[in-house]
């Protein structure tokens, strides 16, 4: 159309056309349209498709979109704070698709989140309040008080009908420890006394009460079994924290030695630059419980007391009876043998039965006095721990040591990373590969279409 | 040499009234026709009725309305195929630009900011309708209501431009229709000036070559 040496490029002719030429080129592009046939021609065409265009109309605009607008013009200037720009875009934004795909992944992160973690948590949570009853001492002591209220009632003779409502005591669920438990008139119920004074209280009862078991078993009197008093296992476990622990250390001593107790294992850590602290599990007797706790609370400060009670009465009493069964038919075997004859294997055999008698005999004996040194004895687990004091003077490793190790530590943790990385690729990678090969195809088929798309519609 | 120089000009900014029923007055032009000294804002220039409005003057707005009713409507309707759709999205942008009044800041002409925020309109909706026909297949081809009425010669040209490279058709739009210079071209469509005026230039020219050469053809296609 133009020749290719031509002075004024065809362009510069359209800016011309449409007004776009600054003053100086314009004339001088005009001036060189008036004797350019070429560039007249050309200018021409640009004028002719200008007038085809001109043929495309558009119909007006309906009345609706002007009602619209100016209604909503009118409110607008009306109402001086109009909608909130931020508000109004948050709006579109969570109401268009973006939005609830967003709203949906972030709802199924969260789903998925607490199905991860709360479940177990939880569990854990259950598990904690189970294990460890400290946490809330005043509803542990107070069911434990309950508890121990309604023993030291049980512990009143009353017949065998008390023991039926021991079961009730023992589980610690006897809420109601005033005595309304039970159809006879209860003699007074013990005054709201401190624990340890019932636990004293108690245990010097179940002295007496284990003498006469004991008589009992002698006498062979049967009947005397079941009304003895309960029998009742201690076990404390203290956590005490102390200023001076080498004080405390001498004072748990002399407290053991006071009240003839002992103490079954203990294990004493006195490493430097720790907190220093030991781990005793004593044996005091049952009367003096109460007394010894008292001193041995009053060393320091209380972090944690569980105390429980095992009920062995039932046990006791069972193991006294078998015993005692025991020994008759022992002394039947010893009267068989005294007073017939017979022949040699009989007298073995009689023999062989005293000799298994006695074996049970000696077992179960060995087994009450267990029991009974359970119940005589008091069994406190006592943690004493040191306030810890940070020391100035103590060798800290030095910074260039410190720096190095973070040094190491840092690279070794970006190594194990870095090999993470590379086995999840070695392990997933393939089956990520598969899948980006079956999903590439249509994914650019889509992405195609809708380019297309987007520049026709 | 001077008065002859508007003879040539296409769309000299006193001779646009011609495609657009009610074309968009020239900042501080003094010669404003007569039809439109009516009209409340007729003295007042588009940024000023802007500004009155923004402060205000509810009767600003319906002046500012009167005035780009028509052109943004049309703008709409020969780039959107749905004609119920194209007046939502006119309606769209009259109703962005209300909410924007108070941001407004007469930095730029109102009428290059009113076709910028026609524009971002524009394309959310392509992009949307893209989206769509993406997965639920291609949209009907709308049936133009204008067509019966219309004459031969409009079909003709609506699908020569139909065939333009879309880049080409929407800079020879702007500058046909719109009556936006080079430089707001640019501005809106992210273009440097130099790719503006090449790409109007090859449209202009293929568009030429489109109407002159295969008149039968396009009929033959056309109906």
């Amino acid at each position: 159309m133009i020749a290719p040496a031509h002075p004024v490029a065809p362009e510069d002719l359209m800016a011309l056309l449409d007004g776009e030429l600054a003053p100086q080129e314009a004339q001088a592009v005009s001036a060189h349209l008036n004797h350019c046939p070429e560039c007249a021609q050309l200018a021409l065409e640009f004028r002719s498709v200008s007038e085809s265009l001109k043929s495309w109309t558009v119909p007006d605009a309906p009345p609706a979109l002007e009602e619209t607008v100016l209604a909503q013009a009118a409110q607008t200037v009306q109402s001086s704070h109009p909608q909130s720009p931020g508000a109004w875009s948050l709006l579109r934004w969570t109401m268009s698709g973006r939005g609830a795909v967003a709203a949906a992944l972030i709802l199924l992160a969260v789903s998925s989140a607490i199905f991860f973690h709360g479940g177990p948590s939880a569990r854990k949570q259950r598990l904690t309040s189970f294990v460890n009853p400290g946490d809330d001492p005043r509803s542990i002591d107070g069911q434990l008080a309950a508890s121990r209220k309604s023993r030291e009632e049980i512990a009143e003779p009353r017949g065998v009908d008390s023991l039926v409502a021991l079961a009730p005591g023992v589980a610690g669920v006897a809420k109601d420890s005033n005595g309304q438990f039970y159809d006879q008139p209860a003699p007074p119920p013990p005054s709201p006394a401190i624990a340890q004074g019932l636990i004293a209280g108690s245990a010097a009862r179940r002295q007496d009460r284990s003498r006469s078991v004991a008589d009992a078993n002698d006498s062979q009197a049967t009947a005397a079994i079941p009304a003895a008093a309960p029998m009742i296992a201690r076990t404390v476990a203290l956590s005490i924290v102390v200023k001076d622990f080498p004080a405390a250390r001498a004072a748990l001593d002399a407290i053991l030695a006071r009240h003839q107790g002992y103490s079954a294992q203990l294990t004493v850590n006195t490493e430097q630059n720790v907190q220093r602290g030991l781990q005793d599990s004593l044996r005091i007797p049952a009367p003096q419980l109460a007394a010894a706790l008292a001193e041995l609370k009053s060393l320091g400060r209380v972090e944690t007391e569980t105390q429980s009670g095992e009920e062995v009465t039932q046990q006791h009493a069972d193991l006294v009876a078998r015993l005692q069964n025991s020994r008759e038919t022992e002394q039947r075997l010893r009267d068989i043998l005294a007073q017939r004859t017979g022949k040699i294997e009989d007298v073995l055999q009689v023999e062989e039965e005293i000799a298994r008698v006695r074996g049970e005999i000696e077992q179960m004996e060995a087994d009450r006095q267990t029991l009974e040194h359970r119940v005589d004895f008091a069994t406190v687990d006592l943690h004493i721990a040191e306030e810890y004091k940070e020391q100035f003077a103590t060798p800290s490793t030095s910074a260039s040591t410190q720096i190095r190790n973070a040094f190491v530590s840092g690279m070794r943790g970006a190594a194990a990373t870095l090999l993470g990385i590379l086995l999840f690729l070695e392990e997933a990678g393939p089956v990520i590969l598969i899948w980006l090969a079956i999903l590439a195809l249509p994914a650019v088929l889509l992405w195609r279409r809708y380019r297309r798309l987007r520049t026709s519609i | 040499m001077e008065d002859a120089l508007p003879a040539f000009v296409l769309h000299s900014e006193a001779a646009i009234s011609a495609p657009m029923n009610d074309p968009p007055p020239i900042p501080g032009d003094p010669g404003a026709p007569s039809d439109r000294s009516s009209s409340l804002g007729s003295e007042e220039t588009d940024e000023q009725l802007m500004q009155a409005y923004a402060g205000g003057r509810s009767a600003a707005f319906t002046a500012l309305f009167a005035r780009y009713r028509q052109p943004l409507f049309g703008f709409f309707r020969r780039r959107v195929p749905d004609p119920a759709r194209a007046e939502e999205l006119a309606q769209e942008t009259f109703l962005a630009v209300l909410r924007a009044a108070s941001r407004y800041q007469p930095t730029a002409l109102f009428r290059t900011w009113l076709y910028a925020i026609a524009f971002k309109i524009l394309r959310a909706h392509r992009r949307q309708a893209a989206f769509r026909a993406t997965f639920l297949g291609a949209p009907r081809e709308m049936p133009d209501p204008a067509a019966p009425g219309s004459l031969d010669n409009e079909v003709l040209v609506r699908h020569a431009v139909a065939k333009l490279d879309a880049l080409d058709r929407e800079v020879l739009l702007l500058r046909e229709f719109e009556q936006l210079s080079y430089a707001e071209i640019a501005a809106l469509l992210a273009l440097p000036l130099n790719t503006v005026r090449s790409r109007l230039f090859r449209a202009r020219l293929a568009l030429h070559t489109l109407l002159a050469a295969p008149h039968t053809a396009a009929s033959k296609e056309a109906l």
